[in-house]
């Protein structure tokens, strides 16, 4: 109906007196005028995105998954993570911790979703390889999540990628270090198949500066190393050394995850609150054992992820908290146990945790069989030449992982950074970048400075999609790379709705079982898992801007965004104010 | 589905045109454009005076895409009633006829127009979109302006000191068919209760709280969080009454104190803490009186 087509008198009818009418609409008074402030569409960044080590864009992916598009949100998530299967397995989803939706319920259970996107993309037919466009060739060093990381974005940025892996399979700690209950090898190894498939030559049981000399890499223009941290640690427990009843917990866990069921008796004590323990743990569950967590600080302090605290508890592991082992028990040349010091928490240390001090004189008797020590790996670098500057036993990078010594890069384990998989990953994609860059720039090609920071999502990792792609593959409005707090969102618009919680396997039955324990949310519960998310900072499309706008002046674009007729606008700033994820900003830039 | 999806709630055609001239955040031309989405284009409305008055802009323009009559303040009820007989002896009976009054032209003025055609039960709907005080004249008292607020002529060394009106119980004494509340920030519940009005034939009275930021004394971009919180603290709980024995209401109204409504509203700057605690009694023994009749009736 158009704005002039308003019944006239002479369609009512010719008798009736003289009376004003209106002819026009008042589409002709200019109201916009009238503001001193107006509102712009600036999309802003989620802060699960900000907080993905990997640098996912878990908001766009849960958007796409909300508008039924399933296979471009699988899509999206494979772009930013080469191993989404994996991941949404053994992550320690940092993103979940940061979710904004913790606020209002639960947090969205974000690996969840992750996992089930990543069986589907394992489960249809492989993507082409990448085209060989670049000249240039790189070595990678160590195929675990980092050096495949690195691998896969370098091979999709067009470059020849050669992966040297010491062991007889690729995977490092994913398969070394991860038990099958928490990662089934079926998985793995298609995942690392889709990933080698792609262009990547992976060469096995080829250790660097044993199988072949440093100096074989000088044919290629640049090396990533990731070897990853193998060594345990000195356990400091007197009478251990040469003592074949206390050993590295890793060592164990490889034995293991290699397919062997050694014998550890019947009593095993593992040492630390690490993952690597949680898992040690569990690991000698399954082979019979009674096993206790000894524990120097309290529950608050472990370092493992808290789920696999949990199922570790709930399976049937002891925990014996402030307690620290001191030496090794022998009853006539047999290994009996160990004796531990009673420990308190006393002032915070470096890291913030409080430290454990000793209670002088509390000491007791813990009867074992078996000792697994599991309070952290150091690196062996000694492969490395002189030039690559360590310290502390790590290799020293810049924020794309650049050595010291140029065309050198490293990630991983093997350099100071959290020590998951999913900082591994991050830490490969942000390698492959820079080391895109540093090749470019050597063939002449004017770079400029990489923008790291306008890659990032908010201070968090770099987005591949953002460096390899033109623009953003979900249309965002005046992107602002600033994450979006709770407090500026509108949460009267959102209902309460439970987190699905996955399903995990009858911990009664688990002893001697090595398959999965967790199975993870069916296809329907994650995508109404996917349907919980706010989209932080993103408009959606809800229009609630547009019903709430008292002088529609907010408008449908064609290509699904709003526009503000700032002819029309009087500032009032409903829009910002109702906008139930903060995408809408007040400014008075450009009155 | 976990949020909120009121667009697919809320139709899409547009019956209220831009360059209105309600202030910035006005509530009134919120409820207008909600309600005519739900009447859609065979409408008609008739204005007696009160904001919209100017909103509707001045001769010659017109803000709506439907048919709207300017008339005296008193006589909104009646002059709907008249358009309505009109269109009937040609033969429409189609068009819904709607009268679209303030608080004043109401609760004040209008009443005895309103009270006459309800009593009649005339075919039309009337609607009265409240910012409790006459707003465009320079917000004056009207019966329908709370206690405790300042208005020009009720200062605050002399505040309101009569509690608002039941215009609900007068309405429903009427016995007319439908009797509603409804609020801007509840767009869902507002459209779902005017297109279910339009279904039902006789006088039909929705009742609309629109905060109004000059005369409440609120920021702009406050209309919708105000106009919500006063739906959730039960200041103006959200309700349907039928043939005027059937009270239900219709949206949770989690209660909670009323301080945090009352503070954001400059119009109550003056109050001390036990005279909001006074309001806050009002409230609650007037959702007693509600709650009995949602479970009593009458």
């Amino acid at each position: 109906m158009s704005d002039h087509d308003v019944t006239r008198p002479k369609e009512i009818g010719r008798n009736i007196p003289p009376i004003a009418i209106s002819e026009t609409s008042t589409l002709v008074n200019p109201t916009g005028s009238w503001k001193y402030i107006m509102p712009r569409y600036e999309d802003r960044v989620a802060p699960c995105n900000a907080g993905c080590p990997v640098g996912i864009d878990i908001e766009g992916y849960m958007y796409l998954i909300s508008q039924g598009r399933v296979k471009e949100a699988a899509n999206l998530l494979v772009r930013e993570n080469p191993m989404p299967a994996v991941t949404g397995r053994v992550c320690h989803h940092p993103c979940e911790h940061s979710c904004n939706r913790a606020s209002l319920d639960e947090p969205v259970a974000i690996h969840s979703v992750e996992r089930r996107l990543g069986d589907m993309i394992l489960a249809a037919p492989p993507i082409p390889a990448p085209e060989r466009t670049r000249r240039e060739t790189v070595a990678v060093v160590g195929s675990g999540p980092a050096g495949l990381a690195c691998a896969h974005f370098l091979a999709r940025l067009g470059y020849g990628v050669t992966v040297f892996e010491a062991a007889p399979e690729a995977g490092g700690m994913l398969r070394l270090g991860i038990p099958e209950y928490r990662l089934p090898r079926a998985i793995l190894d298609r995942q690392i198949e889709r990933i080698a498939g792609a262009g990547i030559e992976i060469r096995t049981s080829t250790r660097i500066g044993v199988d072949i000399p440093w100096s074989d890499l000088d044919v290629f223009d640049a090396v990533f190393v990731a070897p990853g941290a193998h060594t345990g640690k000195d356990s400091r427990i007197a009478g251990a050394e040469g003592n074949e009843a206390v050993r590295p917990g890793l060592e164990f866990l490889k034995e293991v995850n290699a397919g062997a069921r050694p014998d550890l008796g019947s009593r095993v004590i593992v040492v630390g609150g690490g993952n690597t323990a949680m898992d040690c743990a569990r690991s000698a569950l399954r082979l019979g054992a009674d096993v206790t967590v000894l524990y120097r600080r309290t529950p608050r302090e472990m370092p493992a992820i808290p789920l696999e605290v949990r199922e570790a508890r709930d399976e049937g592991v002891g925990f014996e908290f402030l307690a620290a082992p001191m030496a090794v028990v022998m009853e006539d040349g047999r290994f009996t146990g160990i004796t531990c010091q009673r420990m308190e928490l006393g002032e915070p240390d470096e890291s913030g945790r409080r430290r454990p001090v000793p209670i002088e004189g509390d000491v007791f008797f813990a009867p074992a069989d078996t000792v697994l020590t599991a309070i952290g790996e150091d690196c062996d670098l000694s492969f490395l030449p002189e030039s690559v500057r360590t310290k502390w036993g790590l290799i020293e990078v810049d924020p794309v992982g650049e050595s010291t010594s140029t065309p050198v890069f490293a990630g991983g384990d093997a350099v100071d950074m959290p020590r998951s998989v999913a900082d591994a990953l991050g830490a490969g994609k942000r390698a492959a970048i820079g080391i895109d860059h540093y090749l470019r720039e050597k063939a002449g090609e004017a770079v400029g400075e990489l923008p790291l920071g306008a890659l990032r999502f908010g201070d968090g990792n770099v987005s591949a999609v953002r460096y390899l792609e033109d623009g953003d593959p979900i249309p965002r409005e005046a992107p602002v790379n600033e994450v979006v707090t709770w407090d500026r969102m509108n949460p009267h618009h959102f209902h309460l709705a439970p987190r699905h919680e996955d399903h995990f396997h009858d911990a009664t039955d688990l002893r001697a079982a090595f398959g999965e324990t967790n199975f993870g949310l069916s296809e329907k519960e994650a995508i109404e898992e996917a349907e919980r998310c706010l989209n932080c900072g993103v408009c959606n499309r809800c229009e609630l801007c547009l019903i709430f706008c008292p002088d529609m002046a907010i408008s449908r674009r064609e290509d699904g965004g709003f526009e503000i007729d700032m002819r029309y606008c009087k500032g009032c700033g409903l829009c910002a104010a109702e906008c139930p994820r903060g995408a809408v900003t007040m400014t008075r830039e450009g009155i | 589905m976990s949020q909120t999806i009121i667009k697919q709630h809320i139709p899409r055609e547009e019956l209220l045109a831009s360059g209105h001239l309600a202030c910035p955040g006005c509530a009134a031309p919120i409820a207008m454009n909600l309600v005519l989405k739900a009447l859609g284009p065979e409408t008609m409305v008739v204005l007696p005076a009160c904001c919209w008055s100017i909103i509707a802009g001045p001769w010659p323009q017109s803000s709506l895409r439907v048919p709207l009559f300017h008339t005296a303040f008193e006589t909104g009820a009646a002059v709907a009633s008249g358009i309505k007989a009109g269109l009937a002896s040609r033969g429409d009976t189609k068009t819904t006829v709607i009268s679209w009054a303030g608080d004043g032209g109401t609760f004040d003025i209008g009443l005895q127009a309103l009270s006459g055609a309800a009593e009649r039960n005339e075919d039309i709907i009337y609607f009265c979109y409240d910012n409790e005080a006459y707003m465009n004249t320079g917000i004056q008292r009207s019966s329908a302006t709370p206690w405790g607020a300042w208005t020009t002529t009720t200062p605050t060394r002399d505040p309101e000191h009569h509690p608002k009106k039941d215009i609900m119980a007068i309405m429903a004494a009427h016995r007319i068919p439908y009797a509603a509340t409804a609020s801007v920030a509840y767009p869902v519940d507002l459209v779902e209760k005017v297109k279910k009005a339009r279904t039902i034939r006789g006088t039909r009275f929705i009742h609309i709280l629109a905060p109004c930021p000059p005369g409440w004394k609120t920021q702009n971009d406050e209309t919708i969080e105000l106009a919500r919180m006063a739906v959730e603290r039960r200041v103006f709980p959200l309700m349907e009454v039928e043939n005027g024995g059937t009270w239900r209401f219709t949206v949770d109204h989690p209660g909670g104190s009323i301080e945090e409504y009352i503070r954001k509203q400059a119009r109550f700057k003056h109050l001390t803490d036990d005279q909001v605690g006074l309001i806050q009694e009002q409230v609650d023994a007037r959702w007693e009186i509600l709650s009995n009749r949602v479970l009593h009736g009458t």
